[in-house]
């Protein structure tokens, strides 16, 4: 009788401390950050690699170290891509973001590094994941002016040629957001 | 930490246990008279004593049972109301018995849990209603009346939800995080049911006083979802995770409340 009483406390007490993981599934879709793809003035249809691309994030007109474009490289190469995407996250606590896009990033000719500014207006949402990932914020692009595409001061010429809203609803990273032609 | 502070915790208990259970007395067993042979030969024997036949005289009163109510009282929801802050809880429990071996089994509680995860933290409300039967598999002698039980019910429960603060998942938090958002936004009307599947045990320990323990596996039936958020915790139900399975457990305090009384009719079966 002890015995099986005993038996019981221990499997309560076990069943009190066996709970799942609290931690976040990495596989699951939380806050997305926003999908650009370059692609061909010449040819609109066509995707077309960046040269050496770096972003910088603008804050309060402060800079912040570069946007992780490639994680697969260590070092300072991870702020650089030559693809023909970048993903960038959105700032989950204010309605806008500023970036600096410089393409040719630290190239040996100081003339072919081009720099063009970049400022996202949104609006946002918190919704609801799991347990385990809380809550996740979705962007909605602003309709009227979902961007504003400004040249660095001292002017150079522009490398970005022209900006396409594809989908104004930014909550996974698979879909498109933005068409930069260059 | 809070969970290997749980796990170290029950670990502990664990071991409690043991202390508990090395300080029984065993019961030694008394070796059978020996047989004395004396001189060499071996011709003066001394006989071991033989054991006398008791002869059983039938003397069996009639028996009776107790038919009643086993009320109680979960007492590891009151101390837990002590000892945790963000417990508030209460609950009583009921056991009639029916037949021989059946038990109509009740409980009714109250709960109001705040429940504090990693992202986020919420506050259940709620009260909640349990019924079933209890099946005794324990077959009693003389007139022992122990209960080990093992019992189906039906719960449902009726709460609210109120979401305290939240945190934003970012997994690239290149403008920083976002946590412990105050939110305060509360979701009412919510209501839930399942069945669960409960060994236990309810052991008189003197008098009409029985401390019972059981074990409670649960499944979900119904769940009215908050919308665009979910039920964390169900009172009488426990916290809720993926899928719709749920586990508790029950530490009671009962009384015995004799109503009448029954011969018990010796079957046939017994020699």
């Amino acid at each position: 009788m002890r015995k099986i009483f005993a038996f019981l406390m221990i499997l309560g007490f076990a069943s009190s401390s066996c709970e799942p993981d609290d931690i976040c599934d990495p596989a699951t879709s939380t806050t997305p950050r926003m999908l650009i793809q370059f692609f061909d003035i010449k040819d609109p249809s066509t995707a077309k690699n960046v040269s050496n691309l770096k972003v910088i994030g603008v804050v309060d007109g402060k800079d912040k170290e570069g946007v992780i474009l490639t994680p697969s490289v260590s070092g300072d190469g991870k702020y650089v891509t030559s693809g023909n995407s970048i993903l960038l996250p959105l700032n989950t606590e204010r309605d806008v973001v500023k970036y600096r896009l410089i393409s040719n990033y630290d190239n040996e000719n100081p003339l072919l590094t081009n720099e063009d500014i970049l400022e996202f207006k949104y609006t946002r949402q918190s919704s609801y994941v799991s347990r385990a990932c809380g809550f996740k914020t979705i962007f909605e692009l602003d309709d009227a002016n979902p961007f504003i595409l400004t040249d660095k001061t001292p002017a150079d010429s522009m490398w970005i040629r022209y900006v396409r809203v594809e989908q104004n609803n930014i909550t996974s990273e698979n879909e498109t957001i933005i068409k930069i032609f260059i | 930490m809070k969970q290997s502070l749980k796990y170290l915790f029950s670990f502990f208990f664990l071991l409690s246990l043991f202390f508990v259970h090395a300080q029984e007395k065993k019961t030694t067993t008394t070796a059978p008279p020996e047989v004395i042979v004396k001189g060499s030969n071996g011709t003066k024997t001394e006989k071991a004593p033989e054991k006398k036949l008791e002869t059983v005289t039938d003397t069996v009163k009639p028996k009776t049972e107790r038919y009643g109510l086993i009320l109680g009282v979960d007492v590891f929801k009151i101390a837990r109301s002590f000892y945790d802050s963000d417990y508030k809880g209460i609950a009583f429990v009921g056991d009639y018995r029916l037949t021989k071996k059946y038990y109509i089994h009740g409980e009714v509680g109250s709960e109001d849990v705040t429940v504090d995860d990693p992202l986020l933290n919420t506050t259940t409300t709620g009260a909640y209603l349990k019924a079933g039967f209890n099946y005794n598999t324990y077959t009693n002698w003389l007139d022992m009346e122990n209960l080990i039980t093992i019992g189906v019910s039906y719960g449902f429960s009726a709460f609210k939800e109120q979401l305290n603060t939240y945190s934003i998942y970012n997994p690239h938090p290149y403008f920083g995080q976002s946590s412990g958002i105050e939110s305060g936004k509360s979701y009412d009307g919510l209501t839930a049911s399942w069945i669960e599947v409960s060994p236990g045990i309810n052991v008189k320990v003197f008098n009409n006083v029985y401390v019972g323990f059981s074990l409670q596996l649960k499944l979900l039936i119904t769940n009215s979802e908050p919308n665009g958020f979910e039920s964390l915790y169900i009172p009488g139900f426990n916290k809720t995770y993926d899928g719709s399975f749920g586990a508790g457990f029950n530490y009671t305090i009962g009384y015995f409340i004799p109503i009448y009384k029954k011969k018990v009719i010796p079957s046939k079966t017994k020699k």
